[in-house]
Parts: C-alpha cells; structure tokens; sequence
C-alpha cells in the first residue's frame, strides 16, 4: 500500500526527484541502524552475561504511575509488588500478619488495634509508622467517592495514633471484612509520606511511587518496558533476583512468540498467552508449565432491564441453550473448568448447593415457546408481537479468547431461535458499556479472592458496575441491595450465612448471569528459572520467590535445546 | 473491441481475466457453490485437516474454509463494488461542479480536497472508524471519504481538458442547458475514463476491507471475510499454517487478478507509453 502511495505522489505532482531521494535516504537510514544492530547483537552474544541477576516478564500495557489508592491505569500485580497491607490473604484463605504483627478486635468488634512491626521502612529510608499509617488511610478515606464499591472505606469513623508503632481503626459500626479488605492490593496499602503531593490527597497524584514492598520501580518507559529494582532496604525475605524487566507486549500471539525466542522469562497470569499457544508450550519438553486452581468466574452477563433479557423466561432459556461442556473443551481445552454458580462453592458461604443448568435446547425452546417467542418452521429467529428475539453481545475486540466464545454462544443461541449480534469494541468503548447498562450480554468476570463473596457483592450496589446494570430490572433488586447491606455489618455468622444464601440463589434463580467457566492463570518458564508458583489471588506474583540459576542465564535459545537435556 | 484486444496483448491477462471472471462468479453464486454453512460452528470437528468431508479443513471453531472463502468473495467484491460506485458519485458530483462552475465554488472544492489528499488514507480510514463506529457500513463509508478527492480532481481536470473543445463550445453557443450539455457531451466520455480508473483501485480497495477487518474494525463475526480469516488464523500459524495460507492466498490472488488488467488499462492510455509503443 505504501508503494502504491508513492506512485500516486510522483503521478500528481511530479516531484519524482524528490520522492526517489527520500526514499534513497529512509534506506540509508535504516541500512544503519540494521548493521548498528547486528553488531550489538553480535557483540552482547560474545561476552557471557555476568551483571545482575534480571527476570524479564511481559505485560499488555505499562504498569501506570503506581499510586497505590487509585485504579487503572495503575497495574495490581505492580502495586502488589511496591507496596504492602497490613495483613495478607493467605492461600488456605486465611489471614497472616504482614506490616501489622499482631492485632486485638474489640469485644463489640468496632475497635481494631495493629500493632506495626518495627524494623519496617520505605524504599526511601522513611520509616513506617502508625503516622505514615494514618497518613495514608485519612487520605484514601477523603477520597471516598473513588471507593464507593468498598464499603470499608464508608465505615471507618476515625483512625487513631496511640503510639509510634499503635495504630486504631475505630468503625461506625461492625464490619465483618475488616481484615479481607486490609489485605486487598488496593486502596489500603501504603505510600511513603515523603511521597505524597504538595496538597496531601494522593487523588491528585503522587510524587514518586515509594513503598515498603520487596521492589521498587526504577525506570517507566511509554510503550516499552518499566523496570524494578529489589528494595535493598527490604525488611522481609531477600529476593535472590535483583531487577524485574516488564516489557510491554499488548498481544497474546507475540507475547508467546517472544517467550520462544527467549525474549521474555515468565508467562504467568490470565489472558496472557492463548489456550492452544498454552497447550502447545505444555508439550514442549523445553519448557515447564502449570495452571493455577481456579481463580475467578468467566461470565456473560444478563440486563434484566434493557431488552428481551428483561424476561426471565428468555435469561433461563440462555442458560440452557449454551453448551458449556462443549466451550470448555472445545475453546477453552480444558484449561479451565466448567461454572455452574456465579461464585465457586469453594469460595467462603458459597457452598449453597444450587441446582446447575445443564445444556437442554429443547427444554431452551420450550421455555421460549411457553413465554411467547415462536418461529414457525421456515423462519430461523424467533418473534413476539412482531418483535424479533434479537440480543447484542459485547466483548473485547482484540480479545481472541472472547471473540471464540462469543462466536460460539451466539451459534448455540441460533440455534433454539436466539439471533444475537456479536459487538466487538475497544477496551474504553467496553468500559462504557458495562457502566452504563448498554448491553443486553456482556462479559463480566468475576474478582476472585480476596474479593469473593463479600467485596464483589458489595459492589452490586454502584450503579457503575455491571453487574448493578444487570440486576437493576429485577423486581427484588432493592431487597437484593438491602441484604447486601445487611451482611456486611452482621455480627451473627449464622446470619450472614442465610444472608448470603439469600442474596446468591435469588441471582442464580433469576438467571443474571451466564456462568461459563472457573478462570485459571496459565504458567510458561523455560528450565533456567525456579520457584514460580501460584499466590492465593490473581493479583499478585510472588517475584521474590523466584530464582534464576546461574549456569542457564545467557544461554541463547538455540542452546536450549541442549539445557533441556541436562533436565529431562 | 478496442479495450479487450488491448488487454489481450499482455499474456499476464490471459490468466488474470478468467481468474477476475471466476471470482465474480464465486461472489454471485456463493449459496449455491459453498458445500456447508460457513456459520456452523462445530467444536468437535475444530481445525480439522483439509479432507474429504471439509475440502480446505475447518477453522478453530469447526467452520468449513472452504465455505467461509467462497462467501468471503461475495463479502469483499460486494463491499468493493458499493465502495467504488459510491466514490464514483460522489467525486463526479464533485469534480464536475469544480471544473464545470470553476471560480469560488472551484477553489473550495479542491481546498476540501486537499485537505483529503494530505492524509494517509489508512490512517484516515481507521480515525473516521473511530468517530463512526466499528461495522462493515462504516468500514465502507470511511474508504469512500478517504478516496473521492483523488477522484474528484482527475474528474475535475478532465471537464477543464474538454470544456473548451470546440463541440462543447458549439453546443453552448447553440443554447444547450448546462445540465443537457453534461448529460450528452461530457459525462459519455468522461465516464468512460473512470470506469477504467475503478479497474486500477479495486485491488488496492479490498486490501483496505481485508485491512480493517483484519484489525477488527470491519466485518463482525460471524460473517465470513478473508481479512478476518486470517485475523482468527494468526495464533495457528505455527502449528496450522494452511489456515491462514488459504485466505491469504485469495486475497493475494483477488488483488492481483485486478491489478494486471487495471495497469494494461492504464498503460495503453497513458500518452508516454503509447508513444514509445507505436
């Protein structure tokens, strides 16, 4: 196309001269930085790598500015990195001391006394103190309204200093997620106070991103890459890696592409590599490779107040239209499992025993059939009142993932009668849609743990989320919201229990939400690296377990091959 | 008579007009030619080899390839014709107010046009997707906005060239109304011109189509077209690379197919080598 570009210059005006010669100078140009190139090449394959130990990971964007009481374009597994809660979720689904040693709940559970380790500082050399603390928790509680979906935030009365290393929470009234949402990788992690902005809220920014967590980011180029540097100052486990290289690839396709060529160390996490590029690196004996146990759901969700969605005869009959067993194997490859409930039973009060949805069409038509939407036998889609049975469904243009499963939903819907319109559209444009209910489906994943239940039930009730969108046409919405509001503040764990029942099989009854499968991270490394495992969240990557030995760093991949068979 | 022995002399077009012909076919009589329905979606026959039950295999959602080319054709000529018939307007329109009215209206127009010309039409293409929205309407509307003006001012210095020959000239003279002498005089041998000019751009037009779809802004799925064949087919091309080989080489051979007779159409009007050729 360009060629023919050129030609059209030199026809119309003439300046062929001109034209040739710019052409002649872009090759001379580009001749250079190509034998610039093979020389640095050439030279950097010569001499071994000796200097620091360096993990190159990939991501699909720069990790942001890195203010840990904000959202995107801040990157969780990068704020993770940076900076620390005062206790951490654990992977029995517990809760473990962290920057807080140790901490007392009072007997009517309003007062919560942390008791901070001492030996702690920011990457700075400030120390952390229950003023730092407080500085930082006063700061996200002024900024309320960006919270809104963490009903924490709305609930701390005040927070008090009792001494250098004592710090308060005093709530307006019990909570019972006080130490879930302290371990969430944000807003309640901590900055430096050396760091904050000239006007003291970090809404409006931050000076540098500085926190007491085992990295710190060193250098952030647009497009390219940022780098973390270990903290020397680090209080914890000394990580044996020295610098983290996040190299910025949008795409899953040249993400794997550039692991193969070496390029890159670590394929960890959801939606960074493909499940056939996956499977294809499993059966590589070169490589190492895992998945994680499930981590999220994978869900369609359902407006209950915009379109034919909003009858529930037509919500049902999608459950039963779409074979999921089918997508699970045949999209999916078994890289994921089939969901049946919007939560995993495994989650905490999830356990509810609800009835599953098997794939039925017949008994999908039925239901259809039976609430007035019919085709006679020449026409393919069916039609009420002269309506057509018409649904859109959003996803992720460049998602290649969404796009299959959105093309095989909408030829299982086809199938009973269901004409659905696949809206492939940009990440903002999809953004829009969620928050502004302009969907009849659209995919919705849930948040995992630590979220799971109560965080990302508590979010049901903002308007700009999704999944508020596609309950707000249920009659039973403001009970739903109401029992929401209840189970957060409830002291009676049997009460919460009946809560939770409550709240989840009315969702499930009513067909919100098409559950498709349980996501789980997918994990790629080649022999020189050890250590990598999975954390107890998506969000985080535990960096400072991993080690990579020596003997393999520098080692081009066309010696690979060779490595691999020292370790069969 | 003339246009075909022309084309005829070039033994390249010996191959390219029966393959243009064959393509055109393909579009017209794609339901009765496809074997499957190029949306079944089958996950228990996915990327299946090329075999007797799916001729060219199917894709990673179990569609028949073969079936999804044989409609593609019909999705990218169809889309090409409507483009170039809609470019076609439009910068006629355009370039004969220019040329015809000349002065202010004149200077405005070929302002606009400028304006037009000063841009990538890739990338111009890709903004306008941005402000309208994704889908194959508008995929078509932004290649037509992107086109005319080059159009428009090939038209406009054609009416420049024959407005003062002198049987416009006398037809003037006789009283002829304006929109009379373009119907009857102008306009015949103008569009004579163009349409052979329209040869020369459809292969450069279906990559446009091929392109945007390609990158998700075109046709939406499920509907078959070769720039999204290969979109899909991307993360199998180490593994099954004849599944991005096979729409590959159909829009390879559509763009060349009318390509070589567009250039013989050219050359053979194109003064210069005429000369050289006599």
């Amino acid at each position: 196309m360009a060629f023919l570009q050129v030609t059209r210059a030199v026809s119309t005006d003439g300046s062929v001269w001109r034209t040739n010669r710019a052409i002649v100078c872009e090759w001379g140009r580009r001749m250079r930085i190509w034998v610039l190139a093979v020389v640095l090449v050439s030279a950097a394959a010569a001499v071994p790598a000796a200097g620091p130990q360096t993990l190159v990971y990939s991501w699909s964007g720069n990790v942001g500015p890195l203010n840990p009481h904000l959202y995107s374009p801040n990157q969780m597994f990068a704020q993770a990195m940076v900076y620390e809660p005062l206790v951490r979720y654990t992977a029995e689904g517990g809760i473990a001391p962290w920057l807080a040693a140790a901490w007392e709940i009072s007997a009517d559970r309003r007062i919560y006394t942390f008791h901070l380790r001492h030996e702690v500082s920011f990457s700075d050399g400030t120390p952390f103190t229950a003023q730092a603390a407080k500085k930082n928790f006063d700061t996200v509680i002024a900024n309320g309204r960006s919270h809104s979906w963490l009903a924490l935030v709305a609930v701390i009365a005040e927070v008090r200093v009792i001494d250098d290393h004592t710090l308060q929470l005093i709530l307006k009234q019990p909570y019972y997620p006080v130490l879930e949402d302290l371990a969430l990788v944000r807003p309640f992690r901590f900055l430096s106070p050396a760091a904050f902005p000239p006007g003291g809220q970090t809404a409006d920014g931050i000076r540098a991103p500085i926190g007491t967590g085992p990295w710190r980011l060193a250098e952030s180029r647009l497009g390219e890459y940022d780098l973390f540097l270990r903290n020397e100052r680090y209080w914890g486990f000394r990580p044996k890696i020295e610098r983290i290289r996040v190299k910025v690839i949008s795409d899953p396709n040249t993400c794997a592409v550039a692991f193969q060529a070496g390029e890159i160390d670590l394929i960890y996490g959801d939606d960074q590599i493909s499940p056939f590029t996956y499977m294809l690196f499993r059966g590589d004996r070169r490589y190492s490779s895992g998945t994680s146990p499930p981590l999220a759901t994978r869900a369609l969700a359902l407006n209950s107040a915009h379109g034919p969605t909003r009858e529930i005869a037509v919500r049902r009959a999608i459950q039963h239209a779409v074979d999921k067993e089918a997508l699970v194997k045949g999209v999916l490859l078994d890289t994921e499992t089939r969901a049946d409930t919007l939560l995993s039973p495994t989650r905490p009060y999830c356990n509810l025993g609800l009835t599953p949805r098997g794939h039925d069409p017949a008994l999908a038509e039925r239901l259809l059939d039976d609430a007035g939407w019919r085709r006679t036998d020449d026409e393919r889609f069916r039609s009420k009142a002269g309506r057509p049975l018409s649904l859109d469904l959003c996803f992720i243009g460049k998602s290649a993932l969404q796009k299959s499963i959105a093309e095989v939903v909408q030829a299982d819907l086809q199938q009973v009668g269901i004409r659905v319109l696949l809206k492939g559209v940009e990440e903002d444009m999809f953004g829009k849609y969620q928050k502004e209910g302009a969907f009849h489906m659209i995919f919705n994943d849930t948040w995992g743990p630590p979220y799971e239940p109560h965080a990302y039930c508590s979010s049901m009730r903002v308007p700009s989320h999704a999944d508020y969108q596609a309950q707000a046409g249920l009659p039973m919405k403001a009970d739903i919201d109401a029992w929401i509001a209840r189970v957060l503040v409830s002291t009676d764990e049997n009460e919460r229990r009946r809560l939770y029942r409550e709240i989840l099989s009315t969702l499930h009854d009513q067909a919100v939400y098409l559950p498709i499968s349980y996501t789980t991270g997918l994990m790629v490394h080649g022999p020189d690296l050890a250590g990598v495992a999975y954390g107890p969240t998506r969000y985080e990557i535990a960096f400072e377990a991993m080690v990579k030995k020596q003997a393999a760093t520098g080692l081009s991949p066309a010696t690979e091959g060779h490595h691999a068979q020292l370790h069969p | 008579m003339h246009l075909i022995k022309t084309l005829l002399r070039r033994k390249l077009n010996w191959v390219a007009l029966p393959l243009m012909l064959l393509f055109g076919f393909t579009a017209l009589l794609a339901p009765w030619l496809a074997p499957h329905d190029p949306e079944q979606v089958d996950l228990s026959q996915r990327l299946a080899a090329p075999g007797a039950g799916h001729l060219l295999g199917t894709d990673h959602l179990g569609r028949d390839i073969l079936s999804r080319l044989i409609w593609g054709a019909r999705v990218s000529l169809g889309s090409v014709l409507i483009i170039i018939s809609l470019v076609m307007l439009l910068s006629l329109v355009v370039g004969c107010a220019s040329g015809f009215m000349g002065g202010i209206t004149d200077s405005v127009l070929m302002r606009i046009c400028e304006v037009f010309l000063s841009f990538p039409t890739f990338i111009l293409a890709m903004f306008l997707i941005a402000v309208l929205g994704m889908g194959m309407t508008n995929v078509v509307l932004a290649i037509v906005l992107t086109h005319w003006a080059w159009y428009a001012r090939i038209i406009r210095s054609l009416v420049l060239g024959m407005k003062h020959r002198e049987y416009i000239l006398a037809a003037r003279v006789a009283g002829t109304a304006p929109w009379r002498l373009f119907v009857r005089h102008l306009a015949p041998s103008i569009l004579a011109q163009l349409l052979i000019l329209a040869t020369l751009d459809i292969g450069h037009m279906m990559l446009h189509v091929s392109g945007l779809s390609f990158l998700g802004l075109g046709v939406q799925p499920p509907t078959p077209e070769w720039g999204v064949m290969i979109s899909d087919a991307r993360q199998y091309i180490w593994t099954y690379p004849e599944q991005i080989l096979f729409p590959g080489a159909m829009i390879f051979l559509a763009v060349m197919a009318f390509n070589i007779p567009g250039d013989t159409l050219r050359d053979s009007l194109d003064p210069v080598i005429r000369a050289e050729e006599v």
